[in-house]
């Protein structure tokens, strides 16, 4: 924030730092090694009396000499001028706080070139013992160069006591110092070995060759237990942030992990093969294969140390972005603009995208390129459908995903960098034209209120209703609608019928084969354990058949009607209608027949954050977004849901997550699934109203759906007014799975903040399904409400929720006179008008609820005076259309 | 845009800033020395492998083949200087660094090449006039291109008033050309490494005409020629590079203020005598001659930078949170390790000749 922005775009910091480290590591380390190679080899010649073996050594130091003191001491140099150009704020803490370890590691740079020069231009002129006090001399700076370093190195990786203490000593001999200097220093040895078959397999004479090929073998493949002993000792001794990135194989660091963990064995192959006798050609081939193996094995354990520090440069200290880990509540308060120098300080229509790069260059272009090979923001961010999630990707950063540092920008902020990533650097898409929705009109059935004697009512009780429909891959949700139906006698005294009659249901037309639009049926073994047969639902029930008395309710239902708003015409359709037909049992006379709609929708928006598009057009979860959240998943819980799928067991969310809607047990230690998943993704979308809910459940305003269609919708209220913001939903649904002592909730709340109410402590704890708003917070005695706010007043159990809930009389269901959930009469159904208020309209000829404006005589045929139902069930109807 | 509200605030440092405006001065001397003797030995070099007949043996391979050495100390007495500037500004040249990235970044290929050049001129015996003329220029050209981003980006680094052109060249590509003491300030530095090129030229003859080898004597006074009159033109660039300092600076070495005109003054003096010894083709006294020159002139360039940067900064405002041990340990360790250096030398020296490959 401090400093400029070098723009890299195609490079990025992290491959222009990664480019020029690696190959300097790799040399730095053999210069170390290799030193210590010299000197010991030179002996041996002097043991042994051999002129050739002093001669190879004469040789090999020309090509140490040429390697270590140019490309490696520049390269050296070089890290260093390209750290301060990506990351100065970073270096200037590193240099002014180790500025006399810096100008020590300069002296021993002075000792070793006066030391390799002195050597080179010596050989064979010094007497010995001066010549190998030399050596000796030389390898002795390098490796105190190598202990300066490593302390400094892996003082960014932890810090240590410094982080309180501020004290030289404390950060040098941080608690990873030792494991990593004798990491290093087997490594220098190993790399002694693999640079020494460079010139040892260049030898012409066979004998001297291969004595010279199995010298260097040895230097390879004698350190290599100690070496791999340091590299656990360095694991152990890591501070808990690293050592989970490590231990967990976090997968943007599980490449080099596991290029780590392989090319161990592959080296000390190839060490095991140069020492038997091959072909010159074959050893040198070999010589240069194992040289290029032994970079990449250098560049992925760099990788790893560098990918297990993140989201910091230095450990808890400086995130990778420059900001100070102490001053980010300050700015988070203050805002990036004001807090950063070289930016533009305000924002406006015209310059949006302009600081949106600026914040880019500032937030996000120390480790991401655009458009280049590594941490590409163009490819990592082309899952994200719209500024509007890309900027929920950027509020979840350093919350729920670590590896990157928390945003602590504005919400103009955020804006201005979404834009810039999604329109600024994709291209400002057109806005999607609105599908058209239609129907074919479907009218009531007949009723006459002379003559008819009977009134069926139906609904269904599932709301905002959905089914995965990708169970090739997974499910939480299967083609499972409830039908629910009240038939009642009609006179002075009406009564419920209960006995004596049989109630039918009947999909209509085009929505009786299911299986042939999804494939529930397929995969119903491994994700239910059921093997329903085709078109049969999870009860047995199929989209035509005999609903069941529920003597306690007094009311028919038939459970988990598989039906799918896919007809067989094609296209969607996600409010199919089905015919209610009572008869008498004893003669089947037809008694009354009704209309009703169970709503299913498809249009669960996975796509908007997870990639990919529309599996049928207008809805559908399709493979692409499906694989990705998998893919997420496996990646912070280390689950295989991925691999199941494609092995073709797609496995039920709820086989893990416990979740009433399914009474499935799960995993008891789990958060429930509304949970864990309202938990998740609330940390992303942070600061939002009701459009957040519609991002995932099927209410777009631009969708295919619009679920919320009763008069409630039509008033302008809106999901977060019943269940409020995504953030007061979820943390009513986490702090009851917390209370219940599971350990994932805190995960999930920790940077969740309320918002309706001022603590934490103010939110009342729910369970899904069970606790949810109560009509009666709003509509106080029944009567006008006073407030359009329900959130955090929940009903004590199933039996009080709107769907269960009777009249006062206790015969009466509430949707049966009111309408399904969701679509509370009047309601108004975007794909046709009136479809929702099939029984009103038929028995009244409104779409007004059952008995609205007085009309008792739609069941007592007569007029009323009493209440009998509930307090003000003799008012008129507020809310009447036009 | 105030240039005061882009400059980033510095970090604290660990002993007051005159410790390390000391070590700062004196390293920098040292680099300097090097740093003239790699371009000036490169130049001249080269201009005798132009002027030599083809046929003709390699005119110059002594002289070149020091260079290699010369550029491993350059380069090594050139990390000292930069760490203790950018302890005291850090602040300035880490920007002024970003804002020519790409260019800065350059300087790490552009010297590998040269090195390696330097080298292969050196061990490669068989290379044809035509190759060894190229190798030369083209390293020269390098460490040339090198030494002009090095002075772009200690002159953008005190111009914080040019920063922010930044806003429009965000991608590294910026350079000093707007500073008018650009090209002066650069030749003038050109100029000074040809006098200390010909200075070591005579140096080396001198060691050679002890020993009493023959056209030593000639080379010497080759080499002393090549001194005064790249004197004479460093001293001509001089001139116009202090006026073409803003006037609140230059003014201070012509009698704006005591402690800078002294040692201007005794820079100026230093000039004379090292024209008036290389006349006279005295080579000690005009090498004490020119490193009270080079040493002067440092101490002026350091009172230069922190008048241009008087209206923002200056090293003293840096905080110190004290920490000695550290300190003491790099003293320790200084005398340890030139005590070390100073062995090996002896050891090398006693060994007699070098090798050559």
């Amino acid at each position: 924030m401090n400093y400029p922005v070098w723009q890299l775009d195609f490079f990025g910091g992290g491959l222009t730092i990664a480019l020029i480290a690696i190959l300097h590591v790799y040399i730095s380390h053999f210069a170390i090694g290799g030193g210590l190679f010299l000197v010991l080899t030179e002996l041996k010649a002097y043991r042994e009396n051999s002129p050739e073996i002093l001669e190879y050594t004469r040789r090999h130091t020309r090509f140490f000499l040429l390697l270590t003191l140019v490309l490696g001491a520049i390269t050296g140099v070089g890290i260093w001028f390209t750290i301060a150009l990506i990351a100065p704020a970073a270096t200037s803490i590193l240099i002014h706080n180790f500025v006399f370890g810096w100008a020590i590691e300069w002296v021993f740079f002075v000792g070793e070139i006066v030391a390799v020069l002195v050597y080179y231009y010596t050989f064979g002129r010094m007497d010995r013992r001066n010549h190998l006090i030399i050596g000796w001399l030389y390898f002795i700076f390098a490796w105190l160069s190598l202990f300066v370093i490593n302390g400094i190195i892996a003082f960014m990786l932890s810090p240590g006591e410094w982080l309180t203490s501020g004290n030289f000593w404390d950060g040098f001999f941080n608690p990873t110092f030792w494991p990593a200097l004798f990491f290093r220093t087997f490594l220098c040895l190993m790399l002694a070995g693999l640079y020494g078959f460079l010139t040892s397999t260049a030898i012409k004479e066979e004998g001297l060759r291969h004595t010279m090929v199995r010298y260097c073998a040895t230097w390879l493949l004698a350190p290599f237990v100690f070496f791999l002993a340091s590299a656990y000792w360095y694991v152990q001794s890591l501070p808990p942030g690293p050592r989970a990135w490590v231990l967990n194989l976090d997968s943007a660091i599980a490449p080099s992990l596991s290029f780590f963990i392989w090319g161990s064995p592959l080296l000390f192959l190839g060490g095991l093969l140069m020492a038997i006798r091959l072909p010159q050609l074959a050893k040198r081939t070999l010589a240069v294969v194992l040289l290029l193996l032994g970079l990449a094995y250098m560049g992925s354990f760099e990788y790893i140390r560098e990918g297990s520090r993140r989201p910091y440069t230095i450990a808890d200290h400086i995130y990778a972005n420059a900001i100070l880990a102490r001053d980010l509540p300050t700015v988070a308060e203050k805002g990036i603009l004001a807090s950063a120098r070289w930016v533009d300080k305000e924002i406006t229509d015209a310059n949006r995208l302009l600081v949106g790069r600026q914040i880019y260059d500032i937030f996000c272009a120390s480790c991401h390129s655009i458009g280049g090979p590594i941490r590409d923001i163009k490819k990592l961010s082309a899952k994200y459908a719209s500024v509007y999630v890309m900027e929920g990707e950027i509020s979840g950063q350093g919350k729920v995903i670590g590896c990157m540092p928390p945003f602590p920008g504005t919400l103009a902020e955020r804006n201005a960098l979404a834009t810039f990533i999604v329109e600024g650097l994709r291209g400002k898409k057109k806005p999607q034209a609105q599908p058209t929705l239609s129907a074919q009109p479907l009218a009531p059935l007949p009723f006459d209120p002379e003559t008819s004697q009977y009134l069926l009512l139906a609904w269904n009780n599932m709301g905002m209703h959905c089914l995965t429909d990708a169970d090739s891959l997974f499910s939480f949700l299967p083609p499972a609608n409830n039908l629910h139906a009240q038939l009642i006698r009609r006179g002075p005294t009406p009564e419920v019928v209960t006995e004596g009659v049989v109630i039918t249901y009947q999909v209509e037309p085009g929505f009786e084969n299911p299986a042939g639009k999804v494939e529930f049926w397929k995969y119903q073994t491994p994700l239910y354990g059921t093997s329903q047969p085709e078109n049969i639902g999870l009860s047995g029930n199929g989209l035509a058949g005999t609903m069941t008395l529920n003597p306690d309710s007094k009311a028919f239902a038939a459970d988990k009607v598989p039906v799918v708003p896919y007809p067989a015409a094609g296209g969607y359709m996600p409010y199919p209608a089905f015919t209610i037909e009572a008869r008498d049992k004893a003669t089947n006379t037809l008694l009354a027949a009704t209309r009703m709609v169970a709503p299913v929708s498809t249009e669960l928006g996975c796509k908007n954050c997870h990639g990919g598009g529309w599996s049928k057009e207008v809805a559908g979860i399709s493979p692409v977004p499906t694989r990705d959240f998998l893919t997420v998943h496996d990646r912070f819980n280390k689950t295989k849901l991925l691999a199941a799928a494609r092995a073709g067991k797609p496995l039920l969310c709820q086989s893990c997550h416990p979740d009433p809607i399914l009474n499935a047990a799960g995993n008891p230690k789990l958060l429930n699934l509304p949970a864990s998943i309202h938990g998740w993704h609330a940390n992303f979308l942070t600061g939002r109203g009701a459009e957040a809910c519609a991002l995932c459940h099927p209410n777009n305003p631009q969708g295919s759906t619009l679920c919320l269609r009763g008069i409630h919708n039509e008033l302008g209220l809106t999901c977060v007014n019943c269940h409020g913001t995504l953030e007061d939903h979820a943390l009513s649904l986490l702090l009851a799975e917390k209370k219940a002592g599971k350990p994932g909730a805190d995960r999930l709340m920790k940077h969740l903040k309320p918002r309706s109410v001022a603590s934490l402590e103010e939110i009342k704890p729910r369970t899904p399904w069970l606790n949810e708003p109560d009509c009666l917070t709003c509509h106080v005695g029944f009567a006008p409400p006073e407030t359009d706010t329900a959130f955090n007043v929940w009903t004590e159990s199933g039996d009080e929720l709107y769907r269960n809930r009777h009249d006062e009389s206790g015969s009466i269901h509430c949707a049966a006179c009111h309408g399904s959930p969701h679509a509370i009469y009047p309601a108004t159904n975007p794909y046709e008008k009136e479809r929702d208020n099939f029984g009103p309209r038929q028995y009244q000829g409104n779409p007004y609820p059952i008995g609205a404006n007085k009309n008792c005589a739609v069941c007592h045929t007569v007029e009323m005076e009493e209440e009998l139902h509930h307090p003000n069930s003799l008012g008129m109807m507020r809310n009447s259309r036009e | 845009m105030d240039p005061a509200t882009l400059i980033p605030s510095p970090d604290a440092i660990p002993v007051p800033w005159g410790y390390f405006q000391f070590l700062l001065i004196l390293t920098f001397f040292l680099h300097l020395l090097f740093m003239n003797v790699m371009l000036g030995t490169s130049f001249i070099a080269l201009t005798r492998e132009l002027r030599s007949p083809t046929a003709a043996p390699p005119p110059c391979r002594d002289l070149a083949s020091k260079l290699t050495h010369i550029i491993a100390f350059t380069v090594n007495f050139g990390v000292a200087p930069l760490l203790f500037l950018q302890v005291l500004y850090g602040q300035f040249i880490y920007t002024s660094s970003i804002l020519m990235g790409a260019y800065w970044l350059s300087v790490v290929p552009l010297l590998i090449l040269a090195y390696y050049g330097a080298y292969l001129y050196k061990m490669r015996h068989d290379l044809t006039a035509g190759s060894r003329r190229g190798t030369l220029a083209l390293s020269l050209c390098l460490l040339l291109a090198i030494a002009f981003l090095f002075v772009n980006n200690i002159s953008l680094m005190q111009n914080p008033q040019n920063w922010d052109a930044y806003f429009s060249q965000p991608d590294g590509t910026l350079l000093a050309l707007a500073d008018p003491a650009l090209p002066s300030r650069y030749l003038h530095f050109l100029a000074a490494s040809a006098a200390a090129g010909g200075l070591f030229l005579a140096i080396l003859a001198w060691f050679r005409l002890k020993k009493g080898e023959q056209g030593a004597a000639r080379e010497l006074g080759a080499g002393m020629k090549w001194f005064t009159y790249a004197t004479v033109v460093e001293a001509g660039t001089g001139i116009p590079f202090l006026f073409s300092m803003p006037r609140e600076v230059h003014q201070l070495f012509v009698g704006g203020a005591l402690l800078p005109t002294l040692l201007f003054s005794a820079a100026l003096v230093a000039t004379f005598l090292c024209l008036r010894y290389g006349a006279q083709e005295r080579v000690w006294p005009a090498t004490a001659a020119l490193a009270v020159t080079i040493l002067c002139m440092i101490l002026v360039r350091d009172l230069a930078r922190q008048a241009y940067l008087a209206p923002y900064f200056h090293p003293a405002d840096l905080a110190v949170s004290p920490q000695w041990s550290p300190f003491l340990l790099f003293l320790a360790i200084l005398v340890a390790g030139g005590g070390a250096v100073a062995y090996m030398l002896k050891l090398a020296a006693k060994a007699g000749r070098e090798v050559r490959p």
